[in-house]
């Protein structure tokens, strides 16, 4: 059931053409726009895949709503519903990730540690799709959900990195591993940046698939019992 | 070609995407053409547009199959049984006291003004809505057709029945070929590679009602498909609902059409509830 | 609206046709028309036989004719013979009903003038 429901969203997404080609898009106009400073550069790219790939989990989430509940009234599992949107989101993630690492790699010299920045994406991209899918359980709209999901990557980018308050936000840990990937004397920061993209991951895809299966299980109907007597 | 050989071929098109076997769907335009010739009449003339001819003919044909074996009706055990259903959303009440018991073999039809609660009932039964007070009893093995967005526009039919088939653990081969034959009886053939968006209303409802019933359940609930139906459509999906009983399965529709109401079991009929 | 009547009676008319002699499309279309009916368009007749067909209350055979290609000729089933019998029987019921109900009351309004 996981496979049959990540394969068949997967093609559901590829069909989304002009979609996807937007998703493609929007990061590398984020790092065009900085190419100059690597180190920015590279974190407005992990900001630009995070938000791409969050939105495209949100719009997909979305939209299976109602067949997903279709399917749980026959007997789905909401686990592998949502697991299985989830695995083919993370496909194309790491489509997004793999080729953006070959343009990093391509266009910028003087990177400290160059495979780190395969590293943060790869990150990025498994925090957001959750992120997605949680943010389509609260706000239950497109638009409204994309403009929320908007908002949390301004703050990331705006937000001061060393205030307590940055470290609330979901994508912290991509700025500490782009210090990381950038930074000649290696700074502390990949454990730390680690720690908190693991427990990130874990809160939002506890969150997002607890929430999911309470949404999606259905009423429980007591079986039919044997006649009584009349 | 020939404007004759033009119109049959065009007849043998529409009686093959109406799901008949091509060997048939041949044999019956043989037929026709034949007997135009030996009348001396032009097919047009005769029969009409090909595509009404092929509508009309196929219509015959699966009726046919239909009636052919009418079976000694059996009533089989409970399904589902409501028992003083109500529900109500904060202080506006939308379903009071509602009772039936419906068994296998029958056909239960929910009828009601707009608001009345026909879909919350539904709903209730399918489990997607809570009911304030009352029992429901329900068999496990159910299937179920929503009024929208039943369906995924980005997906084509063989990948529903894919994915529909995987949930009662049906290889992917074996899903599709008894997605196929559930069509051909609703007078569809599904195209390969075409995603439902680009088929017609009426063909995306025959998808929405053949995915309902793809695991033989034994109780079938139904928001019975009326957008984008034509005539033909509309007698064939009753056509299928007597069928579905007459195989033992417990049926629960909600229609709109209120004609034709003697042939089924039940009516439930909803009002809207008055507040006091 | 005469041709609406016919509709709902033409499995019964094609039978009773049939349960005289064995026919051909156009010979029962024919004949229909010889009885006083209006033509019934081929749309509408062969649909009609073939379900008769469907049903087993006809069977057909292909026969060569003098005049072009071969016709398709349809002839009662035993299960047809039995299918004429009961809508015979249906039929009169219903007959004795509309007269009851339409011709009655035209009859005594003649009467009382």
């Amino acid at each position: 059931m996981l496979l049959t429901v990540a394969s068949t969203s997967l093609r559901e997404l590829a069909r989304r053409r002009v979609a996807l080609l937007f998703v493609f898009l929007l990061p590398c106009v984020f790092y065009w726009a900085r190419i100059d400073v690597s180190w920015q550069a590279v974190r407005f790219l992990a900001i630009g895949v995070g938000w791409a790939v969050a939105t495209l989990s949100l719009f997909s989430h979305v939209g299976a709503r109602r067949l997903d509940q279709r399917l749980s009234v026959i007997g789905a599992s909401p686990t592998a519903l949502f697991f299985g949107r989830q695995l083919a989101l993370l496909g194309i993630g790491v489509i997004m990730a793999g080729v953006y690492f070959v343009l990093v790699a391509a266009t910028q010299d003087g990177l400290a540690r160059l495979p780190a920045v395969f590293l943060l994406l790869l990150t990025t991209v498994l925090i957001s799709a959750p992120l997605g899918a949680l943010v389509s359980l609260v706000i239950t709209r497109e638009l409204e959900g994309a403009l929320a999901l908007l908002s949390i990557m301004a703050l990331q980018l705006l937000v001061d990195p060393d205030g307590s308050a940055a470290k609330l936000l979901p994508l912290w840990s991509t700025r500490e591993l782009s210090a990381y990937a950038i930074q000649t004397p290696a700074a502390d920061s990949l454990p730390s940046g680690l720690f908190h993209f693991a427990l990130t991951l874990t809160l939002c895809v506890a969150i997002a698939w607890f929430a999911s299966a309470l949404r999606l299980r259905p009423v429980s109907l007591s079986p039919i019992r044997p006649d009584t007597p009349h | 070609m020939t404007p004759e050989e033009e119109w049959g071929t065009q007849l043998l098109k529409h009686l093959t995407s109406t799901g008949i076997a091509l060997a048939e769907a041949r044999e019956l335009a043989g037929d026709a053409l034949a007997e135009a010739a030996a009348a001396g009449i032009d097919p047009r003339a005769m029969y009409g547009p090909a595509v009404a001819y092929a509508s009309t003919v196929a219509q015959a044909v699966r009726s046919a199959t239909a009636t052919a074996a009418p079976l000694s009706r059996t009533r089989g055990p409970v399904v589902l049984r409501l028992h003083g259903v109500s529900k109500r959303y904060r202080r506006r009440r939308v379903l009071k006291n509602v009772h039936l018991s419906l068994r296998a073999g029958e056909v239960a039809a929910i009828v009601g003004a707009n608001g009345s609660g026909k879909s919350t009932l539904l709903n209730i039964c399918a489990g997607l809505t809570r009911a304030t007070s009352g029992v429901v009893e329900r068999t496990a093995r159910v299937g179920y057709a929503p009024q929208q967005d039943g369906v995924a526009p980005l997906l084509t039919p063989e990948e529903h029945f894919r994915l529909f088939g995987a949930v009662h653990r049906m290889g992917r081969k074996k899903a599709a070929a008894i997605g196929t034959g559930l069509a051909s009886r609703l007078g569809w053939r599904p195209r390969e590679g075409v995603v439902v968006a680009h088929l017609s209303g009426g063909t995306q409802q025959k998808l929405n009602v053949v995915l309902s019933e793809l695991n033989r359940p034994e109780l079938i609930l139904l928001d019975e498909p009326y957008q984008g139906f034509d005539q033909g459509s509309y007698v064939d999906f009753w056509d299928q609902v007597f069928r579905w009983r007459d195989g033992g399965a417990g049926i629960l529709v909600v229609t709109h059409m209120l004609h034709d109401l003697d042939r089924v079991d039940h009516v439930l009929e909803l009002q809207p509830v008055e507040e006091p | 609206m005469r041709q609406q009547w016919l509709h709902g009676f033409l499995d019964v008319c094609l039978l009773s046709l049939l349960a005289e002699r064995r026919d051909y499309g156009r010979g029962l279309a024919e004949r229909l028309v010889e009885a006083g009916f209006d033509e019934v368009p081929g749309g509408t007749l062969y649909p009609a036989l073939l379900r008769l067909e469907k049903q087993g209350l006809v069977r057909t055979e292909k026969e060569a004719s003098t005049s072009g290609p071969p016709r398709k000729y349809y002839e009662l089933t035993e299960l047809g013979r039995t299918g004429v019998r009961e809508r015979r029987h249906a039929w009169e019921h219903f007959k004795t009903a509309m007269d009851a109900v339409v011709v009655s009351p035209l009859d005594a309004e003649e009467v009382g003038t």
